[in-house]
């Protein structure tokens, strides 16, 4: 028995308005500017203090001083300590954080309206009178060395490196992350001179959500922040990003990878062109979700990978359109076709009714979700004032979505999206790799993870190389979560097959379906550990003496980088 | 303690239809969203030996489509209307929810109804559920560094089956599973009369009343589930393992106390007394052994709420060379301090802020609302503990958290697992 009524999804019912409370904006004495919603469904405050002022102007030589000042912000002040902030922030239940990102830093604070006067105490100490303790600036340094070192064995972050390089060339939207050189040289000096010169009241705006009344507030700013005194704030000239003419490649290797990264990236939109809402609606066509056009084809339909996205980068500045999947690397070029395919198809065809309805139900019905509760919306109003955003722009926000016609749809995909002389970046195993996207481009380049430029010239003879003499006995280490494992492998190798032995700490074991194919070596390490048989995917460029690869544990998560040296030969 | 601050009442209204099913409705119109909660009262403890991991089994074959739902759809439906979801299983429910634009109600009562109704139980999906549950235990339990040691120690601190094994189940139990044993799961559990559905955001409370009516009135009821006992006695089952996990990088060590129900006043003291050893960068436990000993790279613990006998549990993953019992003895040493000293004044202070200001966080989002008052009528058989919870924890002493932490955690009756990693084998 089925109701009729069962069989469709229901229709909605009438649209509810969606009512914010109004932002009311003033300038305090001392030029900073305040927008606050008075928002009192719950006893609740959250301020953000924003900065005009991001990593994109860290001083010259200086790169990575915008986001240590941040961090440091909260390590020790002219009345505290850094544990006696964080005593205080627990004791009020509060919670208090500074960051910093490209375009601009931000200090947060939230507590229940009761302890707003104590939290405002709190964020004026760290704006007003952070000292950069010499001890906490160098376990910041330490820290985020090691992090970097981890950083660099994630291979989206390999893949950021370049797209930011080729794609914005000299423009500091090109710097993803600080050097350890960079950080190294951080000093005191360098970060209280920054602060000085970018934490001025004519370079800040206070957002404010909560229960607490705009009049009120104003007062318990002004009593705190009266004495901050303006500072003089130079436009920064930024260099163009380069203009392209045609399609590139860049490579980063990781030899033995059985993944590949891929990014296509150009440039695209800031985040105040009059075409960003028609372009948010295309990206959610196109690649924004899970129920986007290349998801289901990459992912639903040929099983490619675990997700295909594409997105948006617009930022104050300049801003980025991305494609990017994460593939096996036997599917690296049939990937690029159906990313070629779908880029093409949206800049030409017309969207379909249905979709295009679907993509606006989407982004018009998170909107509401993503505000409900005051950190939710005090994010978008800090956003608004981050880029000079109109001041209607989030009452407006479902009908600018709801007015996006299918042919700007099509038209700004064709004006943001560029196939031709697009910048395509794949982080995996070279050797694989170039043999998949000759069809694509000519144009290419190859890094290692260090970032250093490696001979192209050199991988391609590689692969037509005949196969590799390996064996001889050869000591392997790999480098395991900062813990260095060595090995021993002794190989026998008849025309392409290989076989072995293995040798370390852990046990013994033999090498299985061992192949050499040019300068590729690929095998099965079986072993036993804790009483378990377990297969080690063993994969590696040969060349001489010396080989590199990774070595796969089942399912671990990120393959461990080895380097390996012939100590004797058969 | 005492509080200054009025928290103020959550309206609720609850009734049940003829069926059985168990409706709350909680208006808030401040945001046009709604949130829909429908939980079973399902999980873990409800499994006996040989069917362990039907109940999360079953969370996936809830989104295998239903008579008029195709497979997978439910998740395209949401997407296309503006909202999230998700379901998860735990030992004492299986729950499933979602968020949208307040007007598309009609929507998750349709799928949330079409699936309580008539779901697709057929071999194919079970088969091809089975698969998947599989590799999600691969993927996160089996090939996770310490992926197993919270499933490991639950099984030292009880003795009950029901209490004892994991969500997750064996995965033999589940390979001998047939479409005939699952049909009679969902049958019995699955029923309107044993779950609560609990709508919250911005609707008209006549209309929601006419849409569940509609959609779910002509479910039909079926016998209550049977009865289960998750009695224990109070001795932990097994005090000491040696675990080897070849993929933890580092040595690491859990310890665990099996402690009373929740919502008994000795579970709220020792709720707020793990909080004072381990929550937070001014906690007693990180202060020691993060900042002043500096001897640990992570310190986490939490305490395991359920309806029967819950625990409490710690660990630590030191960092390379310390000496994991000089460590173990500084945590046992401070808890030996809680009971004898108590709580200092300021931590009461910071407890009071801490709680009032999570209870007043959590109440801002529909999603986190619904399933709250979820929780609370599948547990209590009554919502609206949704408004008295938080001062039942407010009224807790420092003598009460005194007394509770040595009678339930300075004691040798406690679980303690070692984690050894394969480098050191």
């Amino acid at each position: 028995m089925n109701d009729e009524y069962r069989r469709q999804a229901p229709e909605p019912l009438t649209p509810l308005p969606f009512n914010l409370s109004p932002a009311v904006k003033r300038t305090l004495s001392c030029g900073m500017n305040l927008v606050s919603v008075h928002d009192d469904r719950q006893p609740l405050v959250n301020f953000r203090l924003i900065l005009g002022t991001g990593d994109i102007h860290d001083p010259e030589g200086g790169t990575g001083v915008a986001s240590a000042v941040a961090s440091l912000l909260n390590e020790g002040t002219e009345n505290y300590a850094s544990r006696e902030l964080a005593e205080e922030v627990d004791r009020l239940g509060a919670a208090l954080s500074a960051s910093s990102a490209s375009d601009h830093a931000v200090v947060k604070a939230s507590a229940l309206s009761g302890f707003a006067s104590e939290v405002l105490d709190l964020l004026a100490e760290l704006v007003l009178r952070p000292v950069f303790p010499e001890n906490e600036l160098e376990l910041y340094k330490q820290n985020a060395i090691e992090g970097l070192k981890y950083q660099r064995s994630q291979p989206d972050f390999l893949a950021d490196e370049q797209v930011g390089r080729v794609v914005f060339g000299d423009h500091p939207y090109s710097i993803n992350s600080p050097t350890p050189d960079d950080i190294k040289s951080l000093t005191r000096e360098a970060l209280a001179e920054f602060h000085a010169g970018a934490y001025v009241p004519n370079n800040a705006v206070l957002v404010a959500v909560g229960a607490i009344a705009p009049d009120v507030l104003a007062d318990e700013l002004e009593e705190r922040f009266r004495k901050w005194n303006a500072g003089e704030l130079t436009e920064k000239q930024f260099p163009d990003p380069p203009a392209r003419s045609e399609r590139t490649l860049t490579i980063v290797d990781r030899p033995g990878s059985s993944q590949a990264n891929i990014v296509l990236s150009n440039l695209a939109i800031d985040r105040r062109s009059p075409d960003y809402f028609p372009v948010l609606v295309m990206n959610q066509v196109l690649g924004a979700g899970a129920s986007s056009r290349l998801f289901m084809n990459l992912r639903e339909e040929k099983g490619y990978t675990y997700g295909a996205y594409s997105r948006i980068y617009a930022r104050r500045f300049g801003g980025s359109f991305e494609a990017t999947a994460e593939v096996r690397t036997a599917v690296t070029g049939d990937s690029l076709k159906e990313f070629f395919y779908e880029l093409e198809r949206i800049r030409t065809d017309a969207v379909p009714e249905d979709e295009l309805r679907d993509a606006k139900n989407f982004l018009t019905g998170v909107f509401p979700i993503r505000v409900e509760t005051q950190g939710g919306l005090i994010g978008q109003i800090a956003a608004q004032q981050v880029y000079g955003l109109p001041d209607d722009y989030l009452e407006t926000y479902a009908d600018n979505v709801r007015a996006v016609t299918a042919e700007e749809v099509r038209r700004v995909a064709e004006a943001y999206i560029h196939p031709d002389n697009i910048a395509m970046v794949v982080v995996g195993d070279a050797g694989d790799v170039l043999k998949q996207t000759s069809a694509y481009t000519d144009n290419v380049d190859v890094f290692d993870t260090e970032a250093r430029r490696k001979d192209l010239d050199a991988l391609l003879a590689a692969q037509d190389a005949p196969d590799a003499d390996v064996a001889g006995v050869w000591q392997v280490d790999i480098s395991a979560q900062g813990q260095d494992l060595s090995l021993k492998l002794e190989l026998e190798q008849d025309g392409s097959d290989v076989t072995g032995s293995i040798d370390s700490m852990l046990g013994q074991g033999t090498l299985k379906d061992g192949t050499v194919s040019g300068a590729g070596l690929k095998g099965t390490l079986v072993t036993e550990m804790q009483g378990q048989e377990i297969e080690l995917e063993i994969s590696a460029s040969v060349s001489g003496d010396s080989m590199e690869g990774l070595i796969t544990i089942p399912l671990m998560g990120e393959p461990l980088p080895f380097k390996g040296s012939r100590v004797k030969t058969e | 303690m005492t509080t200054n601050f009025e928290i103020g009442d959550i309206l609720l209204e609850q009734y049940s239809i003829e069926n059985g099913l168990r409706v709350i409705l909680n208006p808030d119109d401040s945001v046009p969203v709604v949130s829909v909660a429908v939980y079973y009262d399902v999980g873990s403890r409800n499994e006996w030996q040989g069917k362990s991991g039907f109940a999360h089994l079953f969370e996936h074959m809830m989104f295998q489509g239903s008579e008029n739902v195709g497979k997978a759809e439910h998740f395209q439906f949401i997407m296309k209307a503006g909202g999230t979801m998700n379901g998860t299983t735990s030992s004492e429910r299986t729950n499933y929810y979602e968020t949208l634009p307040a007007n598309q109600l009609p929507l998750a009562l349709w799928l949330e109804s079409d699936r309580m109704r008539s779901l697709a139980v057929t071999q194919e999906n079970l088969d091809n559920q089975r698969e998947a549950v599989k590799e999600e235990k691969r993927l996160r339990y089996d090939n996770q560094p310490y992926g197993q040691i919270f499933d490991i120690l639950i099984s030292m601190i009880y003795k009950n089956f029901a209490n004892a094994h994991s969500t997750i189940g064996s995965m033999e139990d589940l390979d001998d599973a047939t479409v005939e044993d699952v049909r009679e799961f969902f049958r019995i559990y699955y029923a309107p009369n044993n779950a609560v559905l609990v709508i919250s955001g911005s609707f008209g409370t006549e209309t929601a009343k006419e849409l569940v009516e509609k959609y779910f009135g002509s479910i039909p009821a079926q016998q209550l589930p049977p009865k289960i006992d998750v009695e224990e006695p109070s001795e932990v089952a097994e005090t000491y393992r040696e675990y080897h996990d070849p993929l933890a990088p580092l040595p690491a060590f859990l310890m665990g106390w099996k402690i009373p129900p929740r919502r008994t006043k000795e579970f709220h003291a020792l709720y707020l007394a793990g909080k004072l050893l381990y929550d937070g960068d001014s906690s007693r436990l990180y202060q020691k052994l993060v900042k002043g000993e500096e001897s640990v790279t992570q310190l986490f613990g939490f305490t395991d709420e359920r309806r029967g006998p819950s625990s409490v549990m710690i660990g630590a993953i030191p960092k390379p060379d310390k000496d994991l019992d000089r460590i173990r003895r500084t945590i046992v040493e401070e808890i030996r301090e809680l009971a004898t000293n108590g709580p200092r004044p300021e931590e009461l202070e910071k407890l009071r802020n801490q709680l009032i200001n999570s209870e007043v966080r959590s109440r801002q989002s529909s999603l986190s609302r619904a399933q709250t008052i979820a929780e609370y009528a599948l547990y209590d058989g009554d919502p609206g503990v949704i408004n008295e919870e938080i001062h039942e924890l407010l009224s807790i002493t420092a003598d009460d958290i005194r007394s509770a932490a040595d009678k339930y955690l300075n004691t040798e009756n406690r679980a303690l697992l070692d984690v050894i990693p394969a480098s050191a084998a």
